[in-house]
């Protein structure tokens, strides 16, 4: 390209700039008294910067650190913007383009240039393309491996299987295990099986609130005749829309609210969902009253716990 | 001048504007702050619901059951104080559960009848004067503790017995005519709780309280005790500037629509939550100087967008500005 002729170039051309031009001035109308308010501010920030030593030197609060900060930051920035603004030749300024075409002679000799090597290079290294082609082969099937080993180990049972058994203790979050005579009527408590209190399992998938809705037997549906002993009813404290622990108990509305989405679930009835995106009733575990008074899992909850997958809608 | 600052205010001020408007209507839909509806509209809307609760909350019991735990709010406690053969206190190290004074029932009587008889009727047992069907509240046999925090907390007498829910206001009677109609009341059908004194909850386990705390009230309360919206237009309350003795009544008793944390937390449990509420709720520490409430990150969020955008859509006008 160097044989490319230069000067047939269209020449730029830019006017002399003079001080008595008028894009030169300005845009202050009184130029000392702007620079005086201008430098009265930076003035103010610097005291601002300082003042930020100092508090840091005393140990101030942090609210003082960032209001000198700020004060400081803010009148200078402000300073320095004022000054280009308002100081500086306010313009406007035209800058001419020179030709952004190539001459005819340019174009043809770089297009020759692009045919001629080009084509000797591609075909002449006939093994780099193979290799090329194999690696980035290599790369698209590598590149997949995060979306199959991402997904974490196989869920295997956890999915449909919690941690209560037939006989399983209800116990608080201290591990005291929950007896009959402890929930006042329209009282509520967070449960875990005896032993799973403290453990990842229990707090994921084993938590389930006890409310005591009476004092006599409650039926919440047909065929749950001797879930609810004395009152107790037990509900998993998963929503079944998205998981999130089920904790607002309003006992007049006799609803459990899902903080997340505001799904509502009718305690009466099953914890069947009166409102909001929940799709499925909150299962309910099976419980009965031992003969010494403790509150006890009868089985595992009858069907899984939380929200869908992809085996179940 | 003044048309190019007019134009180059516009879209700040629009920017301002929307943000502000819309958190407005956000943060207004909280119940947390809402008023008690004054206006016809929303009364219309809470007598609908009202009528709707009632027929749910046909279910609920009388609430006369309380808890066979021991310390844990009923008289089964360590230390009981009988006076005349009569219970007058219990309680342990935690809480002292006090019985109001016996010689204020009639002062209390007198109270009643000027202030809570046109609705809970003359005989405290929920038939209005009228005979009014679907009824107010029995309350007999709900303790005095239940009977004061109603009064102290300025939620009875309701100024609207239509509303869904009494809002927390200014009492309008005083602690001592507050025990005086709990002794009344009481004496009609004696139950406990008695009145909680919580012993020193600035010296309560915290660390203990703030868990409890997480586990049982934050869902509804918000884990900075803000309160929050819930379902069918109730609200839980702020805990903000709640006296020690209501904390305790409050979780006692479950009023409204709150569960009733009776059995379920002893005695120290419930100091334990007392002194978080009384002390890291109520006096939060914000390393930042401005809390914001402590609504979270949708206040915050605003707040970033009205302030901080708009100011930097300000600057930015400033300084492109060449005319």
């Amino acid at each position: 390209m160097s044989d490319a002729p230069q000067e047939e170039r269209t020449p730029v051309s830019l006017a002399t700039a003079t001080s008595d031009d008028p894009h030169m001035q300005p845009l202050a109308r009184d130029p000392e008294r702007t620079e005086r308010l201008i430098a009265i501010a930076m003035f103010f920030g610097i005291l601002g910067i300082i003042g930020f030593g100092v508090a840091y030197w005393f140990n101030a609060d942090a609210w003082v650190y960032g209001f000198t900060m700020g004060i400081g930051v803010l009148l200078l920035g402000f300073g320095i913007t004022a000054w280009g603004k308002y100081l500086m030749p306010k313009g406007p300024f035209v800058e001419e383009r020179h030709e952004l075409r190539g001459t005819d002679e340019e174009r043809e000799s770089l297009a020759a240039a692009v045919v001629q090597r080009g084509g000797g290079i591609l075909g002449r290294r006939k093994l780099l393309g193979g290799v090329a082609g194999l690696g980035l082969a290599a790369f698209g099937i590598v590149a997949a491996f995060p979306l199959v080993r991402s997904l974490g180990p196989l869920p295997k049972k956890t999915l449909t299987k919690t941690d209560w058994r037939r006989g399983s203790y209800l116990v608080d979050s201290t591990g005291r295990p929950v007896h009959v005579d402890d929930l006042a009527v329209g009282g509520i408590v967070t449960v875990f099986p005896k032993g799973y209190q403290d453990t990842e399992s229990g707090q994921a998938v084993d938590q389930t609130v006890l409310i005591r809705l009476t004092t006599e037997n409650f039926t919440t549906r047909p065929g749950r005749e001797t879930w609810g002993p004395a009152g107790y009813v037990a509900y998993s404290k998963l929503c079944s829309h998205l998981g999130c622990p089920v904790g607002l108990y309003e006992q007049q509305l006799q609803s459990l609210v899902c903080p997340c989405h505001q799904s509502m679930f009718d305690v009466t009835n099953g914890c069947v969902p009166t409102f909001g995106p929940a799709p499925r009733p909150l299962p309910q575990l099976p419980i009965y009253v031992d003969g010494r008074g403790y509150v006890r899992a009868q089985s595992d909850y009858k069907e899984p716990v939380g929200p869908g997958y992809w085996e179940r809608s | 001048m003044s048309a190019s600052l007019t134009r180059r205010l516009i879209l700040p001020a629009m920017v301002l504007g929307t943000t502000l408007l819309s958190g407005l209507a956000l943060f207004s839909g909280g119940g947390a702050s809402a008023e008690p509806g004054t206006t016809a509209e929303p009364l219309l809307i809470s007598s609908k619901v009202a009528t709707a609760q009632a027929q749910v909350r046909a279910i609920a019991p009388p609430a006369a059951y309380q808890t066979g735990r021991e310390n844990s709010g009923s008289a089964n406690s360590s230390v009981q104080v009988y006076k005349n053969g009569s219970l007058v206190s219990y309680g342990n190290k935690h809480i002292t559960y006090v019985a109001p004074p016996k010689d204020l029932i009639p002062l209390g009587e007198a109270l009643y009848m000027q202030n809570c008889a046109s609705c809970h009727g003359t005989k405290a047992n929920g038939v209005a004067a009228d005979n009014t069907p679907g009824g107010y509240p029995n309350l007999r046999g709900l303790g005095p503790a239940t009977i004061d925090f109603w009064i102290e907390s300025g939620r009875m007498p309701a100024a609207d017995p239509r509303e869904v829910q009494a809002g927390r206001k200014t009492p309008k009677l005083s602690t001592e005519q507050a025990h005086a109609i709990a002794a009344w009341v009481n004496s009609l059908s004696p139950a406990t709780p008695y009145i909680p004194i919580v012993h020193s909850p600035g010296t309560a386990d915290t660390s203990d309280g703030f868990s409890l705390f997480a586990l049982n009230c934050a869902a509804c309360h918000t884990i900075t005790g803000g309160g929050d919206a819930l379902a069918k237009n109730t609200y839980a309350p702020s805990l903000r500037n709640i006296p020690s003795t209501q904390v305790a009544e409050a979780i006692r008793t479950g009023p409204g629509n709150m569960p009733r944390f009776t059995g379920n937390l002893s005695d120290e449990q419930v100091r334990n939550i007392v002194g978080y509420v009384t002390g890291n709720i109520q006096h939060p520490v914000n390393p930042g100087g401005f809390g914001l409430g402590g609504l979270g990150p949708v206040a915050e969020g605003f707040i970033g967008l009205a302030l901080g955008v708009g100011i930097l859509a300000l600057i930015g006008f400033w300084i492109g500005d060449r005319t």
